[in-house]
């Protein structure tokens, strides 16, 4: 019998606007509107989108002993791990890390937010609420903490792309106020009424939401936690606020391709069942300077360390835009053909491509006169053996071949670190 | 995505299992992806067509077409020789989306055997199956 897929509150609204629908995890998602994915990952580089995000699961962890519960089950060093000096974590900041087994293997990754001394949340994939509450709840061991798996229990969606706080200024109550000091990776506000943190983010009818400067697409832009019971008007009122710049709703596929060519992994794909070290997202783990050892003890660490035959993830970028279909477990061979590893994600990002020896994307402020991209594949391998930047391998399906270089970047001139005025100014000009 | 009311499939073509269409225009066979399958892929993104002078048997693999989202084999509906091909597509692989049964067409084919035509769908067949699989 198959099993029966979850809704989300914007079900309805998706099939109603012509959402090709798909089962993803547990949930029936938008795989793309009739736009098209090719449409809507250029909406995003160069204007704005919003997805449906509701599908991912919430847990909130308080108490007094929340701070040392996290920082043996989560990666990041919460002492050390905000901005270049790398202090501690603090109220309206979050970072982003995993949650590993004694192993080392990734039971997922996560933000975790701290909302207040003693209160945080963290915010893993969908249908792994509950396995990340239970792993917390496992390590509690006798320490004074609450665990509360909110999955299924709040709203969220994500607005993404250059033009997102210009479109949020149409719709929230004093946006000069909340947009000041917000960087990336700060949040503010909060979803529940109760709270004395709603006060800080409404919206022009009163909606209190948690909005953070996070997302997974590159791309300067928000996610957005609402209360469940107002997710669709808050929807509905952002994309009518978008309609005068461009804003498209996207489906799953293009936030594949936007985060795949943005190196962010996806999780039980990219990331997974095996050591989580030897990747691009070293960020994730509590590296003191040199990278020589960890600033502090965690679950997986051991395991981390001592590893026998390690594996090595890489991003890496194609030549033109044909991929390996990753449903046919392609390979990775090396220069002299030998099988050296698997490849994990291929994509396509159709926004960018090549122009001499380098990469230029759709919004790269610099790019050749009439450049119009056809796309390039992209993606992750995970090789035996070490491979630099610069290297090239061949990546093969049953179908094709296709060589593939070694990078440690994709897409370029991503716009997620842009300062929130500037990008503000940017786009004013540009109207 | 489409529902199944909203498909496009004309009456003068036929349909492969795999949703190749085939149609013949005098002596040649020409041969595309229909409706369904462009609406199924999403955007097209690049097509891989054979050579002119080919040749392939009923329900080879003969091109590859690439979605954002997929790759997949087209198997031709009808054996023979290329004797022609979409090159518009290379440029434009869009067309597939836009133009399934006239400017989005792949190959054309010279039937080795034409009445293999006979062994293909009607319009009315072909909705039926869909309707089935739903």
């Amino acid at each position: 019998m198959q099993k029966e897929t979850k809704k989300t509150p914007l079900y309805d609204w998706h099939v109603a606007h012509g959402a090709n629908m798909v089962s993803f995890g547990e949930y029936e998602m938008p795989l793309w509107y009739p736009a098209g994915a090719k449409k809507e990952h250029l909406a995003v580089l160069t204007k704005a989108g919003i997805f449906d995000t509701s599908h991912m699961a919430l847990v909130i962890v308080i108490g007094p002993d929340v701070f040392e519960l996290l920082q043996i089950c989560f990666t990041k060093d919460l002492y050390a791990c905000v901005g270049k000096d790398k202090s501690p974590l603090v109220p309206g900041r979050c970072v982003y890390g995993a949650f590993l087994n004694e192993s080392g293997k990734v039971i997922d990754d996560a933000i975790v937010y701290q909302l207040e001394h003693n209160t945080y949340m963290t915010v893993v994939n969908a249908g792994l609420g509950g396995e990340v509450a239970r792993h917390l709840m496992a390590y509690r061991d006798r320490r004074n903490v609450e665990i509360t798996d909110l999955t299924d229990k709040i709203g969220k969606m994500d607005i993404q792309g250059p033009m997102a706080a210009r479109i949020l200024m149409k719709v929230l109550v004093d946006p000069e106020e909340v947009f000041e000091d917000m960087l990336y990776f700060t949040f503010k506000g909060y979803f529940d009424e109760a709270s004395p943190l709603a006060d800080k983010v409404r919206l022009i009818d009163g909606t209190p939401l948690l909005l953070s400067r996070t997302g997974y697409t590159g791309e300067f832009g928000f996610e957005i936690f609402v209360d469940q019971s107002h997710l669709v008007k808050v929807w509905e009122m952002i994309f009518d606020a978008g309609q005068d710049f461009g804003l498209l709703p996207c489906g799953l596929a293009v936030r594949d391709s936007l985060r795949a060519s943005a190196v962010l992994p996806l999780s039980h794909q990219d990331i997974g069942p095996w050591p989580f070290i030897n990747h691009p997202w070293h960020f994730a783990l509590p590296f003191n300077p040199n990278r020589t050892d960890f600033t502090k003890k965690f679950i997986g660490n051991e395991a981390l360390k001592n590893i026998d035959k390690p594996e090595y993830t890489y991003a890496f970028t194609g030549y033109d835009l044909r991929k390996v279909s990753v449903y046919d477990q392609p390979i990775v061979l090396d220069s002299e053909g030998n099988k050296i590893g698997l490849v994990l994600t291929c994509i396509c990002d159709i926004a960018i491509g090549r122009h001499g020896d380098r990469i230029y994307s759709i919004s790269s402020p610099d790019k050749p006169e009439n450049f119009e991209p056809k796309g390039l594949s992209c993606g992750f391998v995970k090789v035996k053996s070490k491979l630099d930047p610069g290297q090239v391998v061949e990546l093969k399906d049953k179908r094709r071949k296709i060589k593939v270089m070694i990078v440690s970047d994709i897409r370029p001139d991503r716009t997620a670190r842009c300062p929130i005025e500037e990008i503000i100014e940017q786009k004013e000009k540009r109207l | 995505m489409k529902e199944i009311s909203e498909l496009n499939l004309p009456d003068d073509i036929r349909y492969a299992e795999d949703h190749e269409w085939a149609r013949l225009e005098g002596d040649r066979i020409r041969v595309g992806l229909d409706d369904y399958a462009q609406d199924q892929l999403g955007d097209i993104v690049f097509v891989e067509l054979p050579q002119i002078g080919d040749t392939f048997e009923k329900g080879k693999e003969f091109a590859t077409v690439e979605s954002v989202k997929a790759v997949v084999e087209c198997y031709l509906p009808v054996g023979g020789e290329i004797i022609a091909v979409n090159t518009a597509l290379e440029e434009s692989p869009e067309l597939v989306n836009k133009s399934p049964y006239n400017d989005g067409w792949f190959v054309d084919v010279n039937p080795s055997d034409p009445s293999e035509m006979d062994d293909l769908m009607t319009n009315a067949e072909c909705l039926e199956k869909l309707k089935g699989a739903d």
